[in-house]
């Protein structure tokens, strides 16, 4: 972390000082010539200087699994909303609130048919971490004289398994699942972990980093068996692979507005009603939402998140169509060009618009830093702060050497042939940049076993 | 039934509505799924289905100049890298 500190300031001081004078804030600011002239050398150089990274122009955006761009069709549905469905939805004695109350019923009746449910199990909350943390708590802590402990896997989102080591702190017992190599759960070890006093069985449906989809019905099946209530952190899902939630027999469900070409801000958790099950609110006040999500919906957003689900539905076979000749395009092309390229997590189950891969040889930092006109990230945006490798692909059982050096490329609707083709130029020639200077693919080269050398410390 | 050059008139109104997005992949887009859409349909022999494609044609067409205005009054400050190399 220090030595990270310290790297960034030396770039910062190395970098020209006029790169402080830049503002990307100035489409708001009222005032100054200052910030004028500062506006007009960014636009002139036609380059953007930011954290003292110089780019000739905006990166290629390839990482969907972190965010994605609003869709113009949704940005429209809200422009309309914001401007006339301000009252409180929750309002009942006047037209405002019933105007409001219709936009947000019929958003959930939107998101409910992207997933077979039913709108009355839809709650509407601020993202898919809010519904987690709701679900994984809320259950335990509602069951908690009878149900003392929660299964989930070690390849599940941050915010799962914070709340599960929350609930350890409070006394809960949790079972970290191992995964096999491609990245998939093992139904074996699922049965074998299920006791009687299991409360909660937690797997996300496609992983954030590697993209693998898990056997749904098979853990959903699993689960009715033995009587355990399922949840799935289905934020990667929604809108990408079709999604049941009678096929896959979930209990709970958690989704994200801003994945799926949605607002950011918005979520809904799915909460199944027969068989009943019930969960303890994170937020207590005024009972909105069945009780379990106190608080003033965000009509606007909500709106957008429901256009959103509409169009991820419509649109579903045709963006898959797209992703998957555009993933084919990458790997082909990176593959062709270069040696030494692993993809992380299984390729058959796997969702076409995420590509984790990792470069033998090459240091991940170094190859990041290098692609500074492509936006990828090293893993999920959670952990991509610190240098330490992703605990995710350490779960599948990658050498430390390997899961330094992946990269995570997310493509989707607005993601384009050239933008790949780009991508591909540009990450093959940093790629073999860094090679001709590591000493060590010289080696392999040589045809030395790196694995058998013992190095000596000084 | 929707006449032929009504069709045609409709495909080119949005593609040339959607060259104007100042965001690179945007227009991108549109043009693909403009296109796309037209190929998907060029067969459709049931009037009422045409009739129901044309419809939503049109109301495409209307969120795309409406958007659009909002997109034009704020244009991105630098351009894509994709855009540079093309110039």
């Amino acid at each position: 972390m220090a030595s990270k500190a310290i790297f960034s300031t030396l770039r910062r001081s190395l970098t020209k000082p006029h790169a402080a004078a830049v503002s990307r804030r100035h489409h708001f600011s009222t005032s100054s010539a200052a910030a004028a002239t500062a506006s007009e050398s960014y636009a002139d150089d036609s380059a953007i200087v930011m954290k003292g990274v110089r780019i000739s122009g905006r990166p290629l955006y390839l990482d969907m699994q972190s965010t994605t761009p609003l869709d113009p069709r949704v940005f429209d549905a809200m422009n309309a909303s914001s401007i006339y469905d301000y009252g409180n939805p929750h309002s009942r004695t006047h037209l405002y609130g019933w105007e409001a109350e219709n936009a947000v019923e019929a958003a959930r009746i939107q998101v409910a048919n992207l997933i077979g449910a039913s709108p009355k199990e839809i709650v509407f909350l601020s993202g898919a971490t809010e519904a987690n943390n709701t679900v994984v708590k809320g259950v335990m802590h509602f069951y908690k004289d009878k149900k003392r402990h929660v299964i989930t896997t070690q390849t599940e989102h941050k915010c799962v398994l914070d709340s599960c080591r929350h609930l350890q702190q409070e006394g809960f017992e949790v079972t970290y699942l191992p995964v096999k190599t491609d990245g998939l759960v093992d139904l074996e070890m699922l049965k074998e972990a299920i006791r009687p006093d299991t409360g909660l069985v937690s797997v996300m449906a496609v992983n954030n980093e590697i993209g693998v989809v898990q056997p749904m019905e098979e853990i959903g099946r699993i689960c009715k068996e033995h009587k355990v209530p399922f949840h799935t952190d289905a934020a990667q899902a929604i809108g990408k692979i079709p999604v049941d939630v009678e096929k896959w027999n979930v209990s709970f469900m958690s989704m994200s507005g801003h994945k799926i070409y949605g607002p950011k801000g918005v979520g809904a958790m799915y909460v199944r009603r027969r068989p009943r099950v019930r969960l303890e609110p994170l937020m207590n006040g005024g009972g909105q939402e069945r009780g379990l999500r106190s608080g003033t919906l965000a009509t606007q957003q909500v709106v957008g998140f429901g256009v959103a689900c509409e169009l991820a539905m419509k649109e579903m076979e045709y963006d898959e169509k797209w992703v998957k000749k555009l993933q084919e395009r990458l790997l082909n092309g990176v593959r062709e060009k270069l040696d030494g390229v692993v993809v992380n997590g299984s390729l058959e189950s796997r969702y076409a618009g995420n590509l984790n891969l990792s470069f033998a040889y090459v240091e991940g930092e170094s190859l990041l830093m290098g692609l500074k006109e492509v936006a990828v990230s090293s893993g999920s945006a959670c952990t991509s702060a610190s240098l330490e490798p992703s605990y995710v692909l350490r779960a599948l059982g990658v050498d430390e050497d390997m899961a330094h050096t992946s990269i995570r490329f997310g493509i989707g609707r607005f993601t384009t042939e050239e933008e790949i083709d780009k991508a591909v130029e540009l990450t093959v020639r940093q790629v073999e940049k860094l090679r001709e200077m590591s000493p060590l693919y010289e080696m392999v080269k040589e045809g030395i076993d790196i694995k058998n050398i013992q190095w000596s410390q000084h | 039934m929707v006449a032929k050059c009504q069709v045609i008139s409709l495909c080119r109104s949005l593609l040339r509505a959607g060259r104007k997005y100042p965001d690179y992949n945007i227009r991108e887009y549109t043009k693909r799924r403009t296109l796309d859409g037209f190929r998907m349909n060029k067969n459709l022999t049931d009037p009422l289905k045409a009739i129901e494609a044309y419809d939503e044609g049109n109301a495409q067409l209307e969120a795309v100049q409406r958007v659009l205005k909002v997109y034009l009054a704020y244009p991105p400050k630098t351009k894509n890298i994709m855009e540079l190399k093309v110039q």
